[in-house]
């Protein structure tokens, strides 16, 4: 039986998953496995219903498996999230339209106050803020943003929460190609400085290359690791790196993969 | 950029135009066609007996108000807690739709004589009056609200273990807040038609009895002066909500200045 890398912050153990749709099971997920290191940026990367989405909730206790186990930093996912170990980014930025930029960010540290994970200090979030440009819109309202600055607070409100597990769920699918290609390096710089355990979904061949220590493409039907592609583009990483041979030679191997999952 | 102002200005008049045009419609048509005032009265006349009669029209309407805003706030939080349980408990729900149904097809008027052998004569009658008028649209409205929200919200607040009651009170509330302001404003006619309908039933005070006096004994501008003042008091609670909406709904699409309207 395979064992968890000690250091693993996220180990997904052989985790299998079903769901029932009207009348019928479908296997969304079949024995997966996967270790993810601490401080590590992973991306999941695959066609539609591959269970990227699935392996994110699991992750962070939202799903729970119906075989195999998902361990977190030692913990059940359920514990970590009692803990608020987790800082979640979903698809659309999920802001609370009736608070203010500066409250939306704080919105994971006011809730479950119980918990000894009070989130990063009011001057480290204003701080952070002002490091992403989002001074000047700390008293607006969501729908006074563009779509990109309301994924930036979004974002700003995972790492804000100091979690050390971000779970991110296509963060910049809505968003259009420019500002999509903005993010990813701010992503990187907010996680540069805090170094939390990333699990990143997408649809993305660039953005899985640019942001992420390893690649782990998913095939479908059901959703498994079909290949694990380390990433060794050196860091910091900045916008030139995608002029890098070994950029390009990563993206074709990831496209290869992906091709391959598809074919099998 | 310079027709902007005049726009602005244009649609702060627009309401009074619309009811300037309308009294001076009714009052030209009263004088072409000669109508007698017992069929028809021209509105200046009713006008000029309330403004004559504030002590009668102030010391009655008082007395519809207070009935219709208590049973107004009692539907309003009887709705609250019913859709919280409904929403939370799909077997609630269903257990508790059919009883709202019920209460829904049953004329609400029919029951204020049943109102009057519970609680005698006192303002309960006319108060139970006016919530029952109220409920529906608010249970109906806070039900979506409170049902309706943004699933990926949700689990964000699911992902740091937020308890029921915190996922209840920072996003279910506030998220139930526009339907709630827009049941509101249909709710505040419905609780003054339920008072004055409780009023014609037993009471000798109020702007329904004041009508019923009227019709009995043929007081065309009594009759008409209590419409009046009826329709003005819903008028102006109405406006107050509109008011209070914009403050507190700032943060809604139904507050952009395109959009809103009364």
């Amino acid at each position: 039986m395979r064992r968890p890398a000690l250091d693993a912050a996220v180990s997904f153990e052989a985790v299998s998953k079903w769901f029932r749709r009207k009348d019928r099971l479908v296997h969304a997920l079949s024995r997966v496995s996967l270790d993810v290191r601490q401080s590590e940026f992973v991306s999941l990367i695959g066609p539609s219903g591959c269970g990227k989405s699935t392996m994110l909730r699991l992750a962070g206790g939202l799903l729970e498996p119906d075989h195999g186990s998902v361990v977190v930093n030692n913990q059940s996912p359920a514990e970590a999230r009692r803990q608020k170990r987790y800082g979640f980014v979903p698809q659309h930025p999920a802001l609370l339209p009736w608070r203010t930029v500066r409250r939306n960010v704080s919105l994971l540290s006011d809730v479950n106050r119980r918990q000894d994970n009070p989130g990063m200090s009011t001057d480290d979030q204003l701080a952070m803020l002002d490091d992403i440009g989002l001074t000047p819109f700390l008293d607006s309202l969501p729908r006074e943003l563009s779509g990109g600055l309301q994924q930036r607070v979004s974002i700003a409100r995972a790492f804000a929460l100091g979690a050390p597990v971000l779970l991110m769920d296509e963060p910049f699918s809505a968003l259009d190609e420019i500002t999509r290609a903005d993010m990813r390096y701010l992503l990187l710089h907010l996680w540069g400085q805090i170094g939390s355990t990333v699990l990143f979904v997408t649809h993305s061949i660039p953005e899985a290359v640019v942001l992420s220590d390893r690649v782990a493409v998913l095939g479908s039907r059901p959703g498994r690791i079909t290949q694990v592609i380390d990433v060794s583009l050196p860091r910091p990483r900045h916008a030139e790196v995608e002029d890098s041979d070994d950029y390009h030679h990563v993206l074709a191997e990831v496209r290869a993969a992906l091709r391959q999952g598809w074919s099998s | 950029m310079p027709r902007r102002p005049v726009r602005r200005a244009a649609l702060l008049v627009a309401p009074f135009a619309g009811l300037t045009a309308f009294f001076v419609g009714w009052e030209i048509y009263v004088v072409v066609r000669n109508l007698r005032p017992l069929t028809l009265p021209l509105p200046s006349d009713v006008i000029i007996h309330v403004v004559e009669n504030p002590g009668f029209y102030s010391r009655n309407g008082l007395v519809t108000i207070q009935e219709a805003f208590w049973g107004f706030w009692i539907a309003f939080f009887a709705a609250l807690f019913v859709a919280t349980w409904m929403a939370h408990s799909q077997f609630v729900e269903r257990a508790t739709m059919p009883v709202i149904v019920l209460m829904q097809s049953t004329p609400v008027a029919v029951l204020v004589p049943i109102f009057l052998l519970w609680f005698g004569f006192s303002p309960w009658p006319k108060i139970l009056t006016a919530m029952l008028f109220a409920w529906v649209p608010f249970v109906a409205n806070a039900l979506i609200g409170l049902r309706s929200i943004d699933s990926e919200t949700y689990e964000l607040l699911r992902s740091v273990n937020a308890s029921r009651w915190e996922i209840y009170w920072r996003l279910r509330i506030p998220h139930s807040l526009p339907y709630l302001f827009a049941a509101g404003r249909i709710c505040v006619g419905l609780a003054l038609v339920g008072a004055v309908v409780g009023e014609f039933f037993n009471s000798r005070e109020g702007l329904g009895n004041a009508a019923r006096v009227a019709q009995s004994r043929l007081l065309v501008e009594q009759l008409w002066g209590s419409v009046f003042v009826l329709a003005f008091i819903g008028v102006a609670f109405v406006l107050l909500l509109i008011a209070v909406e914009r403050r507190v709904l700032r943060w809604h699409s139904s507050q952009d200045g395109d959009h809103r309207s009364l």
